[in-house]
């Protein structure tokens, strides 16, 4: 009783009500390709972001509202700022990058630590699998520490953005581990 | 079941007051905090604005500062301008956060907007910001070259700012150089900008040798000038105020060229053209020029003084400054400085002061009646003005005395309390200037003693007594009753007087006033208990003691005429204040230099050493004290000390 209540108020109150994703991950993995990609579906020129992008994608007639935040050293501090109300979080990892994975799970442990993302999906997106030498996505797991996360609804899918691979089977789980929530 | 809901939604209620008291008790900042992060549009809206609001009531709000950031990027232009307003008065409280907008702005900076663009990059160089400032290069380039005037000209501001932060990367990326080409732009708003950038930039400067104005940019400035918006037109003046024409004939064309400019709406333009030919004057030779500017001069002034009050204020200011230089400019306006009833005080006050500095011998007597009625208005503080505006004019122009005295006497018999004294210390001054002139008016004034009683009227009473003793038959009467209540006057300068007058009056008619001047004297030095008063009462008693002739020929000889010091503002500083007319520092009367801390380390004006700064304002207002009327040669001679002191 008490929840048709409030679905008929939430109906009425709250016509546009986004799913809002954060998308991160270190500078250079890919994270405003990637936003645009799913934007409008087109490879654009990305210059380094300092700050912030958002945008709003739709998908299965499902409004998302995405930012991609820098991924700069300096940048990364204030992540935090921006986690308040998400319902799921991108992570953005170069595959390539074998120096930086170790930085790449600090990064995703100190943020998944956090008490304002405690009920937010994960979706790694293991990025860049069209370069030669890519890990696959089970090294990237591994090398994530993904396969010990207790508490969370989490997957993992390897991706191309600049050919457009993988996103689409992502963004199909991302919908469902957020109905599902 | 019906029961088991009811319980649910009373928890739910609840919850829903536990959480209202919770915000309230976190203030307005933490909902709004909530509410900036809201899934809703609307509600975001709202907030920012409730922000803005908050923050121009001067509410601290530079704790929202990352959640007012977040939503910057939006297409809701009106968003976006206030949330850029929130940066430009919070960027400098939080550099370190400033980063996080620079993706927005460097998009918006290549919007397919213009106004977008140009609120992108004038934005990016008001946050005044060093963080900002590498991110800022690339766009401002692009914006340098937009096909669109609004983005080139704002763009062309922008600058300045970068040159104000940091002038090496200003000169490394050819801002400048882009600037100097900017002032050949085919829109003039983008030249009238360039111009003002770079004057900008050259006062910056610590050489000036960012730009320099030559004959041929002349031309094309004053081609210009006809379209500009009235700040290009300012700013294009300006700079052609500081250039010096190459010859004769080049100073009268542009002097010709802008006369249209006084016909401007805005007063601004007006001033800065009349700045311009006044400027100019030492250029031009030819005397028909001459007087022709100064005849087209005129209307334009005195259009202004229809418009609004603060307008008209400043316009007097100004006013004030150029009659200076063209003491007869506005001789025969006279008229239209005649204050209105519903004139704020502020303008009655300049209007007066014009009104004494255009006054001539030719409209004189109509002034007097005028400042007569001004005389019996009821602001006590006007009334003293004018009544010292008759006193000025009576000594300036020497046949208008008899008249003005008339208009002092009519004055006095309104008996109205404050016009009674402010006209005692009127008489007095007429007295001082013409000596034995006015003698049969002497015994009128004595039969206001007992209304007479602010300091000032009293010890200008007492001083006419002591100076005209004989012509008025009761004088010991008078001195004698005064001494009685001799301990109980508020100010010494009414003992000094009243002491000096009762020496006078000894040294005229030694049998009369001997009890008199012994009771005086005995009184000051022996009950008195400010030593000023002593001690003058000492040297007298010693000069009467020792001379009764040499005490006659000290204290009792001719004085020296007083003068009025017309020329309120020393050469030196009127130059200045010509160069700056229509400016701040001409409605101050103080040149910039004194309170534009950049200009002052420039001239070398120490600004953190308050005891120069002190002085030179000291000074300047000594200055500005004599346009408000008050004849300061007058107040140190008048009791016939100074002759005392040189004896000694």
């Amino acid at each position: 009783m008490g929840n048709w209540f409030s679905s008929i108020f939430q109906g009425i109150l709250g016509g546009d009500k986004d799913v809002r994703i954060l998308i991160l991950g270190l500078d250079g993995a890919g994270k405003t390709t990637i936003l645009y990609r799913m934007q409008i579906g087109e490879v654009v020129s990305t210059i380094p972001t300092i700050g912030f992008n958002v945008e709003t994608v739709s998908y299965k007639n499902i409004k998302f509202q995405v930012w991609d935040l820098g991924g700069q050293t300096s940048i990364r501090p204030y992540w935090r700022c921006y986690y308040a109300n998400t319902d799921a979080v991108i992570y953005v990892v170069d595959s390539c990058d074998r120096d930086r994975i170790g930085t790449s799970r600090d990064e995703l442990a100190s943020m998944l630590s956090e008490d304002e993302l405690r009920q937010s999906v994960l979706l790694v997106f293991a990025n860049k699998q069209d370069m030669k030498g890519a890990m696959s996505a089970a090294e990237v797991s591994e090398a994530l520490g993904l396969p010990r996360l207790k508490n969370r609804q989490w997957g993992i899918y390897k991706t191309s953005a600049l050919k457009g691979e993988g996103l689409s089977e992502g963004l199909d789980w991302l919908v469902n581990a957020i109905q599902r929530k | 079941m019906m029961n088991a809901a009811i319980q649910t939604n009373i928890a739910r209620l609840q919850i829903m007051k536990a959480k209202v008291l919770a915000a309230l008790r976190k203030g307005e900042n933490y909902e709004l905090k909530t509410e900036l992060n809201s899934e809703y549009k609307e509600r975001r809206k709202e907030a920012v604005r409730r922000v803005i609001a908050n923050m121009t009531v001067g509410k601290d709000v530079s704790g929202l500062f990352t959640d007012v950031l977040k939503n910057m990027h939006t297409d809701d232009l009106e968003i976006k301008k206030l949330i850029y307003l929130y940066l430009i008065n919070y960027a400098k409280t939080q550099p370190d956060l400033v980063i996080l907008a620079i993706n927005t702005f460097v998009k918006d900076a290549e919007d397919s907007n213009p106004l977008i663009r140009a609120l992108a990059i004038r934005t990016m160089g008001c946050l005044h910001v060093q963080e900002v400032l590498d991110y800022l290069c690339d766009p401002l380039r692009k914006c340098l070259k937009d096909s669109n005037p609004y983005v080139r000209k704002t763009a062309v501001m922008c600058v300045a700012k970068v040159y104000d932060l940091n002038a090496e990367v200003a000169e490394e990326n050819g801002f400048i150089d882009s600037v100097r080409e900017s002032l050949s732009d085919s829109n003039t708003m983008v030249v009238s900008n360039a111009v003002s950038t770079l004057v900008e930039m050259n006062d910056m400067a610590p050489n000036q040798d960012i730009w320099k104005l030559d004959p041929g940019m002349v031309g094309k400035l004053l081609t210009a000038i006809n379209e500009c918006i009235e700040w290009g037109q300012i700013a294009i003046l300006e700079t052609l105020v500081e250039y010096a024409p190459r010859d004769e004939k080049e100073a009268e064309n542009i002097c010709e060229r802008v006369l249209p400019r006084l016909q401007h709406a805005n007063g601004s333009v007006v001033l800065t053209t009349v700045r311009l030919l006044l400027k100019y004057e030492k250029y031009v030779r030819r005397a028909d020029l001459l007087s022709q500017f100064s005849k087209k001069m005129v209307p334009p002034l005195i259009t202004l003084l229809s418009s609004e009050p603060e307008i008209q204020y400043v316009a007097l200011r100004n006013i004030n400054i150029i009659l200076q230089r063209h003491p007869t400019l506005l001789s025969k306006e006279i008229r239209v400085f005649f204050c209105r009833y519903n004139d704020p005080i502020y303008v009655k006050y300049e209007k007066l002061d014009v009104l004494v500095r255009i006054c001539s011998e030719r409209n004189v007597e109509p002034l007097l009646n005028e400042l007569k009625e001004y005389a019996k208005e009821v602001d006590v503080d006007f009334v003293s003005r004018a009544v010292q505006a008759i006193s000025r004019l009576a000594i300036r122009y020497e046949s208008a005395a008899e008249k003005a005295v008339k208009v002092l006497q009519e004055l006095l018999q309104t008996k109205i309390n404050h016009i009674i004294q402010n006209a005692m210390v009127a008489f007095q001054e007429v007295l001082r200037r013409y000596p034995n002139r006015f003698d049969s008016v002497v015994e009128g004034l004595c039969e206001y003693i007992d209304e007479v009683d602010e300091p000032d009227a009293r010890a200008a009473l007492f001083w006419i007594v002591g100076e005209y003793s004989e012509h008025v038959a009761n004088v010991s009467n008078i001195l004698t009753s005064s001494l009685e209540s001799f301990l109980e006057e508020k100010d010494e300068c009414v003992q000094l007087a009243l002491v000096s007058a009762s020496v006078k009056f000894f040294l005229k008619s030694p049998q009369k006033g001997q009890s008199l001047v012994l009771k005086a004297l005995q009184t000051a030095t022996e009950k008195c208990a400010n030593p000023d008063v002593r001690d003058r009462a000492y040297i007298y008693w010693r000069l009467l003691s020792a001379d009764p002739n040499a005490a006659r020929s000290v204290v009792l000889i001719d004085k020296p005429p007083i003068e009025l010091d017309d020329a309120d503002l020393s050469p030196q500083l009127l130059e200045e204040l010509v160069n700056e007319l229509g400016c701040v520092s001409s409605v101050l009367q103080k040149p910039a230099k004194l309170f534009v801390y950049k200009l002052a380390e420039k001239a070398g004006v120490p600004r953190d050493s308050d005891a120069t700064g002190m002085g030179l304002e000291e000074a300047d207002s000594a200055v500005a004290g004599g346009s408000g009327g008050s004849t300061s040669g007058i107040d140190t001679t008048n009791e016939g000390e100074p002759e005392l002191l040189i004896s000694f």
